[in-house]
């Protein structure tokens, strides 16, 4: 009997000084920043497929069950997954991860945003007031939330304190290579129509200029009119269209063909369980395609 | 002596406030130098990284104007907790800049706010009656408060509602509806932030939590009007009662929920309560020369008197994981009340109770199916929602015999006192189809009364009251089609055709707006 109480605590320790932060990742994006920073130490389930646009995603029961047990949910932030997040969250009954907490993680906290303020007017379209989401495209900004990464998980396992600092500052130097060669990459680059401002980081770190949008506002489908103006005035210049792989293909090709420019459709998110060279990959194929 | 009493004094105090300052003033030396250290570093880091950042920007051209500024407190939920005090990540507790120039932390502390308006214009090809044994004809009182639809214009309400973090520890939310003359507190209701392993609580008026659609608004409804199962199984508001619920969410891999809620006890479904008081009764008659003689008839009701809370339900909901594309929930639920008690006062003097209990039972499902489209275009919702309940009652047919008394009718050798077991359920099947982006087509079919053991209230061949009938299942039809040009804003358009048990078929056509604005709260599942 003693000894399989002795057996049993051991068992316990063991496991909890084996246990991973166990992290719950709102977009493949960020679930691949937690598995580099993390590594062996983190388990990671990441809630909306690679597919999908973060905006209109429904708060779904596996989405609680699996919150109910994080311990830290790392999001994108700044009102990107205000459709689902928050009633996910209040549905997992677990007060570590509410907002605020040590166990709640907004990258859009902890790096500068763009288009920030602006009117907090719906006529204006599903504007965000607190500044552009999608600095998921800038590995440089992907860094600095990458370094707030490992301080978080730091206070969480100590113990893998230094790794998680050593996989940043990683991260971090390889998004430095990466920047510096795209850049070199896209010089001349005759500049872009995206379907919405969901590369904007992107545009803005390689210096390609942004020539217009698909969407007439944001998260409003294209209009004939919006699209004939934008043909319009885009007639006789150079460009390329890119738009994300759920964003409808029809805008985009129509513009295309009638400007005769090129258009890519492209993934929007790494695929679930990715690493950082995926992420690379993927900002690479992007900053290929804005080259025509 | 004096003098050297005050100088004594004096130097005690100053050596005493000397001896205690001094380690303090080292302290302070010490943390602002650490402060300074940490400055510089900090100092070192911004400049190296607005080094790299110019550096970026370079071979950007000019008059692409970025804007560095630090994003504002980005509200990251609906549901409002935006400035919690415990927040450790500082750029969340950042005053925002108002339009005047000020600084301040006003709006962040104010709740979040939505106002939604619902209209609907209806046309009835005929008066629309009330299911067979469902005709809440007890109380002819309440009738069609509430969300009920009546011909012509509509203003349903504007939906008020206010969400917030009260602190660290508790969520509140108050949402009051206000119609034309009238302004309904819906609900208003906190629930815990903090509570260990899985636990929340809640306390306040609020939608209880049995079955799915019961704790929906109008906004979530797919169909202009609720199903006949929440209104006529609980009551026109569904099951909304004051009191207080602990649920539990169970750590395990599937989503698996229970919950318990003791409440008062109000909803007129299954849990109506009236309480013991006196039969009123004012005749005025002629008396000699004609001259108006009023009479007061009065005496007890004689039903019983009971505190709440009196009704308790129970509920689980279990929801497995079906990937990104599916998602489905499945609920069983109970509840079960110490009182159901109703009255109908007859202009005749006469007075019918009812008074006992009741219980209920019922399952729900959920399916969606999603598959990314623009704008809900391909999504599939299929919901469905059984009820039974029945309620144990002693039924009393009474009259006035003189001004103070009451006394059963019927026949002297059967007065109408009789027990009676009214067993009942409804039931709702809907499919709802996104079949293009921003528009959604959807069919529902009503039951009710598939099991329908009700009682008349009219006499039988020998003249008794309150004897067993057993009446036939009620049935609609509905079609519905919804514009929803963005998240905030749907109109609609609704068919319905009404086969009622013992009353007029008809058909119903109405049109519904149902606009948001402010904060809109994310969507639970």
């Amino acid at each position: 009997m003693k000894r399989l109480l002795l057996i049993l605590i051991l068992m316990v320790v063991a496991g909890s000084a084996a246990a991973e932060v166990r992290v719950v990742a709102t977009v493949p994006n960020m679930g691949m920043l937690v598995e580099t920073v993390g590594g062996d130490a983190v388990h990671v389930t990441v809630l909306a497929p690679p597919d999908r646009d973060a905006h209109y995603l429904e708060a779904r029961p596996s989405m609680m069950a699996a919150l109910r047990r994080a311990d830290l949910v790392v999001a994108v932030g700044a009102e990107l997954e205000v459709g689902w997040l928050p009633a996910a969250l209040q549905g997992a009954h677990n007060p570590g991860v509410q907002v605020g907490r040590q166990g709640y993680f907004e990258g859009a906290a902890h790096t500068t945003l763009i288009q920030v303020g602006g009117a907090a007017d719906r006529a204006l379209g599903d504007v965000h007031p607190a500044g552009n989401p999608h600095y998921y495209f800038d590995p440089l900004r992907m860094a600095e939330v990458a370094e707030a990464l490992a301080a978080r998980l730091s206070e969480l396992a100590p113990q893998h304190a230094d790794r998680f600092h050593a996989n940043a500052d990683e991260f971090a130097e390889q998004a430095r290579e990466h920047v510096e060669r795209m850049q070199a990459r896209t010089e001349g680059a005759p500049g872009a129509v995206f379907y919405h401002k969901d590369v904007d980081y992107l545009a803005e770190l390689l210096g390609v200029d942004i020539l217009g949008y698909i969407e007439p506002l944001p998260g409003i489908p294209p209009t004939a009119r919006h699209l004939s103006e934008l043909v319009g005035s885009l007639r006789g210049s150079e460009g390329v269209i890119l738009y994300a792989d759920f964003q409808p293909s029809r805008g985009p090709e129509f513009v295309a063909r009638e400007l005769g420019w090129s258009q890519q459709q492209l993934p929007n998110q790494v695929d679930i369980g990715a690493d950082s060279e995926a992420y690379f990959e993927l900002i690479n194929r992007w900053t290929e395609a804005l080259v025509p | 002596m004096r003098t050297v009493w005050i100088l004594a004094l004096t130097a005690v105090f100053a050596s005493g406030s000397v001896v205690a300052e001094k380690p303090t003033l080292e302290e302070l030396m010490r943390k602002i130098e650490a402060l300074e250290e940490r400055d510089r570093e900090r100092q070192e880091r911004i400049e190296r990284l607005e080094t790299e950042l110019r550096a970026t920007q370079a071979v950007e051209e000019e008059g692409e104007a970025v804007d560095e500024r630090p994003a504002p407190a980005p509200a990251a939920t609906g549901t409002g907790p935006q400035a919690d005090p415990l927040d450790p990540t500082p750029a969340r507790m950042r005053a925002r800049s108002m339009g005047t120039g000020e600084v301040t932390s006003g709006t962040a502390f104010n709740p979040a706010i939505s106002v939604i308006l619902d209209g609907t214009y209806a046309h009835f090809s005929d008066h629309i009656d009330d299911p067979a044994g469902f005709d809440s004809g007890h109380s002819h009182g309440h009738g069609h408060g509430g969300h009920g639809i009546s011909e012509g214009f509509n203003l349903r309400e504007a939906e008020l509602t206010f969400t917030g973090s009260v602190d660290p520890y508790f969520d509140m939310m108050v949402t009051a509806g206000i119609t034309a003359n009238d302004i309904e507190l819906e609900e208003a209701y906190i629930t815990t932030r903090g509570l260990p392993a899985g636990l929340q609580a809640k306390a306040g008026k609020f939608l209880s939590d049995v079955g799915y659609i019961n704790k929906q608004h109008i906004h979530d409804w797919f169909f202009v009007d609720q199903p006949w199962m929440r209104e006529l199984m609980f009551g026109d508001e569904g099951l909304n009662e004051v009191g207080v619920q602990l649920s539990w969410l169970a750590p395990f891999d599937t989503y698996t929920r229970f919950g318990l809620e003791v409440l008062e006890g109000t909803s007129s479904g299954v849990a109506s309560y009236i309480g013991d008081g006196r039969h009123e009764m004012v005749t005025v008659l002629p008396g000699e020369d004609n001259q108006p003689i009023r009479n007061r008839w009065r005496a007890d009701k004689n039903l019983r008197d009971r505190d709440g809370p009196r009704l308790f339900t129970g509920f689980v909901k279990w929801a497995p994981d079906l990937g990104f594309d599916h998602a489905i929930q499945l609920g069983a639920f109970g509840g079960v009340s110490q009182v159901w008690q109703d009255e109908t006062a007859h202009s005749s003097g006469r007075l019918e109770t009812w008074d006992g209990d009741s219980q209920f039972i019922g399952a729900d499902l959920v399916y969606k199916y999603g598959r990314g489209g623009l704008m809900g275009h391909g999504n599939f919702v299929l919901q469905a929602e059984y009820v039974y309940r029945e309620r144990d009652v002693e039924y009393q047919s009474r009259q006035f015999t003189d001004f103070s008394n009451l006394a059963l009718t019927g026949p002297s050798d059967d007065p109408d006192r009789r027990d009676q077991t009214w067993k009942q359920d409804a039931f709702y099947l809907q499919g709802v189809y996104g079949f293009a982006p921003r528009w959604n087509a959807g069919l529902r079919i009503d039951g009710a009364g598939l099991t329908n053991r009700a009682y008349n209230d009219g006499t039988d061949s020998v003249g008794r009251r309150g004897m067993r009938d057993d009446l036939d299942a009620s049935w609609r039809y509905t079609g519905q089609v919804t514009f929803a040009p963005t998240e905030f804003s749907r109109l609609r358009g609704q068919v319905s055709y009404n086969d009622i048990a013992g009353g007029h078929d008809a058909w119903q056509f109405m049109l519904q707006y149902n606009m948001s604005l402010g904060v809109h709260g994310a969507h639970a599942f």
